[in-house]
């Protein structure tokens, strides 16, 4: 087992074994204390050992990455505040720059973040969609909180007749410019995913392919009618390359088996054999003399099997 | 004139409003242990009407700006014991300096970024910022991601009564390290064995605690008297 590569450390539950080999190994992680760092902590606690520190370690980075991820979202909102660059921007054809910063800045956001975005956009009196210059509508009329009716295009009331009617909250009106950018910006939100940044896994697509509305309109245009050959699908497969065996990490790494913060694992895990010495072998059970009449149950002798000196206090209640 | 009676009536009462919430930034200044005079204590509310109000009667709140210094009593208290690697600790306390944000909506980023930058270059200790409508949550994490230094949030209806004058909520008092470590030793216990408090607590935000303080809570009781009990704070 102690041959083993500098590749595939010794995994052991033995706290002796596991201390030699990380001493051999300095751990990866850029966050971590030094070897000298951690002694010194040790010393002054008898109690503790060194897996106990690695376990407080893993937990304190895991802390700690939620913490970074979430001052970096904070200062994602901070920048998208000031987007678009240019004051004469089109939010239908916005600039490629912008785009590109937009999606960049959005893929570890959630819905909840995003709503923080637009929150903070209107304080700036500003149009919720990261891309529209324009200022927010405001309602001149009436107090804060309250209710609007909301009409439908000609023919869009029930049966096709009339105008549908929506009762909207002013605050979701005041959000945006026009319904354009609301609808815009909602699709932006529903792409989003609502996991945080810090539990998603390396594969997760779902946040970081984010299209803009104009794009998926184009695309859906685009867009062939769906085929489904045989043939597509042989070629689909085989363009993913799944026997490749450069690949394989990636794949490892999407379904999470290992995370580029501890490469061996979470939990160190140690099959351990028992060793079994020559007199510990179990021998085939012999019969005894005691054994004849079937021997006692649990240190108890049923009467039948009672010798005959105890003949003389037999239970007349059992003969009958 | 029936519109001018109206608007100030309206100033008035706003004027009035703001007041007491002035006067209770000042207790909470004194119950935490800073410097505070008995004539800022017990601010009538003339001379405050004459000290900060605009032309139109309304209150000018840029003119409201608050800074005042620990006492001795405040510093021991905040001054950790010493240990072998520092045996000569300094108290963990400062210039504490209060601003009334003007802007009544939509306050977010954009004015905490300015006062974390306004704090942070006159070096204060600690900051509160008072609001007049909640601030957004973004604004909270900026407010408090300063580094080295605690900025805190109010808004003004928070401070409209002084909470802890109600006769419902007990005597709340903050404990020093080295009471903290008489009363462990008394007990036999660790900190974590204590009662809890949170940090978010109405009175532990009024009185400024931090993680790991432990205060003393003084209740009347009918049949002891007096009852104290501890927490720690989380």
């Amino acid at each position: 087992m102690a041959q083993q590569g500098p590749n595939h450390p010794l995994k052991t539950s033995l706290p002796e074994t596991y201390a030699a080999v990380n001493a051999q190994q300095p751990p990866p992680s850029y966050l971590y204390p030094t070897q000298e760092e951690q002694d010194r902590y040790l010393a002054g606690r008898p109690g503790a050992t060194q897996q106990h520190l690695e376990v407080a370690l893993q937990h304190a980075q895991q802390i700690q990455t939620q913490k970074d991820a979430e001052d970096a979202i904070l200062n994602r909102i901070l920048e998208l505040i000031d987007l678009p660059s240019s004051p004469t921007a089109d939010p239908a054809t916005p600039s490629q720059e912008d785009t590109v910063k937009l999606k960049y800045s959005l893929a570890p956001f959630r819905p909840s973040d995003y709503d923080n975005l637009i929150l903070e956009r209107n304080f700036e009196d500003l149009c919720g969609y990261a891309l529209c210059p324009r200022k927010h509508r405001k309602q001149a009329t009436g107090p804060r909180g309250g209710f609007q009716f909301k009409y439908g295009p000609k023919g869009s009331g029930p049966g096709g007749r009339g105008r549908s009617v929506d009762i909207v909250s002013q605050d979701r009106i005041e959000k945006w410019c026009s319904d354009a950018c609301a609808e815009r910006a909602l699709w932006i939100r529903v792409q989003l995913s609502e996991k945080p940044v810090w539990e998603r896994r390396a594969g997760d697509t779902r946040g970081t392919t984010i299209l803009l509305l104009e794009e998926a309109r184009a695309k859906r245009l685009k867009a062939p009618a769906a085929t489904s050959s045989v043939s597509s699908v042989v070629d689909d497969l085989q363009s993913m390359g799944l026997g490749n065996r450069d690949r394989s990490g990636e794949l490892a790494l999407e379904r999470g088996d290992s995370s580029l913060i501890r490469p061996d694992g979470r939990v160190d895990v140690n099959i351990r054999e028992n060793q079994r010495g020559p007199q510990q072998v179990a021998g085939a059970p012999q019969l005894r003399p005691e054994d004849a009449n079937g021997g006692s149950i649990e240190g108890y002798v049923p009467r039948e099997r009672r010798g005959a000196d105890q003949d003389g206090d037999i239970d007349l209640l059992d003969q009958i | 004139m029936d519109g001018d009676s109206a608007h100030s009536m309206e100033a008035e009462r706003e004027m009035t409003r703001l007041w007491r919430t002035f006067r209770t930034v000042y207790e909470l200044l004194a119950d935490r242990g800073y410097e505070v005079s008995d004539n800022e204590l017990l601010l009538p509310l003339e001379d405050f009407r004459a000290k900060y109000a605009d032309p139109l009667g309304y209150p000018d709140r840029t003119k409201m700006k608050i800074q005042a210094r620990p006492t001795e009593n405040m510093k021991m208290k905040y001054t950790a014991l010493p240990t072998k690697a520092n045996p000569n600790p300094q108290p963990d306390c400062g210039t504490i300096y209060v601003d009334f944000c003007p802007d009544s909506s939509g306050v977010g980023t954009k004015q905490v970024r300015a006062f974390n930058h306004l704090v942070d270059e006159n070096n204060f200790h600690t900051g509160i910022f008072i609001t007049q409508t909640p601030i957004s949550p973004s604004a909270v994490r900026l407010l408090s991601g300063v580094p080295g230094r605690i900025c805190e949030h109010f808004q003004e209806q928070d401070l409209l009564v002084n909470i802890t004058r109600h006769e419902l909520v007990p005597k709340h008092v903050l404990l020093s390290p080295e009471e903290k470590a008489k009363l462990l030793e008394r007990y036999r216990l660790k900190e974590s064995q204590l009662p809890r408090i949170q940090i978010s607590d109405p009175v532990a935000r009024y009185l400024g605690l931090r993680r790991g303080q432990v205060v003393k809570i003084i209740r009347k009781s009918e049949t002891a008297g007096r009852y104290a009990s501890y927490r720690w704070v989380i």
